[in-house]
């Protein structure tokens, strides 16, 4: 397990989020990439841009639907996963490992306290 | 997921892509009992009356064959498209069609019209499509099937000591059956079906791959009241003596079309890279003016590109360069013959072109 595994957190949009040294990691649940079927294209945001929580910041495609993925938290975008450009389909072997998507620098860390721990994420998804 | 007012699977746990690859390799079976199905006596006058609607010459159909066809509205747009065949079931003759379920309400409306005491049959019947190179392998173990059986070939087999109807026929480009078979035995045919370890059961999501694939239209997205067959790029399915007779519904639009040049025509499209193609996109020339929409998109998996069906202006010229508006950006996109992927349907005569 890499060390972005500590500490994950959920938002309601299904995106996970762990933070190390003011820099989090962010992906898509792996109860996401279950519904979203087969992905076959990620858009991946641009390295370098300024973001707000909630603004839509790249795509999934998948074989049934586009998804837009938000910032779960304000910040700046500082890493990208390239290995996904060429095979979108490491989200569904390894959505919350292998298949992050982007990192970002944080600016407001009492942002992530606001989201869900995993048990949280679960409830919800039972509702 | 919601369809025509069935919860159907978009897809079985393997998921649509090892879905679809596993029907153009081997075999998937579909579950399309959600479909229309109605036997209608093959007599005369019933004929005549079903003939305003649908351009055939139907005391003509051959037994024991199957059509594609439509029903045609006043000015010969599409109300459905569908199959319809010849065939003697307990020895008398019917006409045993099979329809979309979106339009069961609007095709039913006029078969009963036609005649009263037409036979809806989807209630007591299942409807299965076995579908892919192996299909033949893998029923030949369980039904009766004859060497000598074409596509759109269509007979009476039997099975748990109950007739079940055999067309030779689907709508994935490759070779396939569909098997109309009563309720009480559907689930052992099943069962008997995915035996084989090659099989496997499909949802809507590859059925939709796999047509797109093949470039056949599905209705709702290419066909619609306000598309005629001609538009639509299937006048090959047209009886066209026919086109002649003032009994079919908007004969004269037609076969007047048939003469003229045609406002739009239907072009297949891949995409140049990675960005998928969906149904209700605009595509636009390279000044942005708005040449046409997309009818159908999807990933291919045969291709491994992002592929649709669309209607363009026909005044475009093809050579010159066309894009998609995806999420705002135009991306450039390529014309692609259709089909996408070649058919491989058992045969001597044409039957889909």
């Amino acid at each position: 397990m890499g060390a972005y595994m500590s500490e994950k957190k959920y938002t309601k949009d299904h995106e996970w989020v762990s933070i190390e040294n003011e820099i989090a990691t962010i992906g898509i649940s792996n109860h996401a990439q279950e519904s979203l079927g087969d992905i076959v294209f990620i858009e991946l945001p641009s390295v370098g841009n300024s973001v707000k929580a909630k603004d839509e910041i790249c795509v999934v495609e998948s074989v049934k639907a586009a998804s837009d993925i938000y910032a779960p938290i304000d910040g700046e975008i500082i890493e990208v996963n390239n290995n996904l450009e060429n095979d979108a389909a490491i989200i569904n072997q390894d959505a919350e490992n292998e298949g992050w998507i982007f990192k970002m620098k944080i600016s407001d860390s009492n942002q992530y306290s606001d989201l869900m721990s995993e048990d949280e994420y679960k409830k919800f998804l039972e509702q | 997921m919601p369809f025509a007012g069935f919860n159907m699977p978009i897809n079985y746990k393997t998921g649509i892509i090892n879905e679809h690859k596993n029907v153009r390799n081997h075999s998937g079976i579909f579950d399309v009992s959600h479909m229309g199905q109605i036997l209608i006596e093959n007599n005369e006058s019933y004929l005549h009356k079903l003939e305003k609607y649908i351009p055939l010459q139907l005391k003509n159909l051959i037994k024991n064959r199957s059509h594609y066809s439509f029903l045609l509205n006043n000015d010969g747009g599409v109300i459905d498209d569908l199959i319809i065949s010849n065939i003697d079931i307990k020895d008398k003759p019917y006409l045993y069609i099979v329809y979309n379920a979106s339009r069961k309400k609007e095709d039913e409306e006029i078969f009963i019209s036609c005649a009263p005491n037409a036979e809806k049959i989807y209630n007591k019947n299942c409807l299965f499509a076995i579908q892919g190179p192996d299909s033949i392998n893998v029923l030949k173990n369980i039904i009766d099937i004859p060497n000598s059986m074409n596509f759109f070939d269509i007979l009476i087999s039997k099975y748990d000591n109950n007739e079940i109807i055999v067309s030779r026929s689907g709508y994935t480009g490759e070779d396939g059956f569909e098997l109309s078979i009563p309720n009480e035995s559907a689930e052992n045919l099943i069962t008997d079906l995915l035996k084989n370890e090659n099989t496997m059961l499909c949802g809507l999501g590859s059925r939709d791959s796999l047509r797109l694939e093949a470039g056949l239209s599905l209705y709702g997205h290419e066909l619609n009241e306000n598309i005629t067959p001609i538009e639509a790029g299937l006048s090959w399915a047209l009886d066209k003596e026919r086109l002649e007779d003032k009994n079919l519904n908007g004969n004269k639009i037609l076969s007047d079309q048939l003469k003229n040049k045609l406002s739009n025509k239907k072009i297949g499209l891949i995409s140049t890279n990675k960005s998928m193609l969906r149904d209700g996109m605009t595509l636009f020339d390279n000044n942005y003016n708005e040449i046409g929409k997309i009818t159908s998109g999807c990933f291919s998996p045969n291709l491994n590109k992002s592929i649709a069906i669309g209607y363009i202006k026909s005044e475009f010229n093809t050579d010159n360069p066309i894009f998609c508006e995806i999420r705002k950006k135009l991306e450039l996109v390529k014309i692609n013959n259709l089909p996408f992927v070649k058919k491989n349907y058992k045969k001597n005569g044409s039957v889909h072109e």
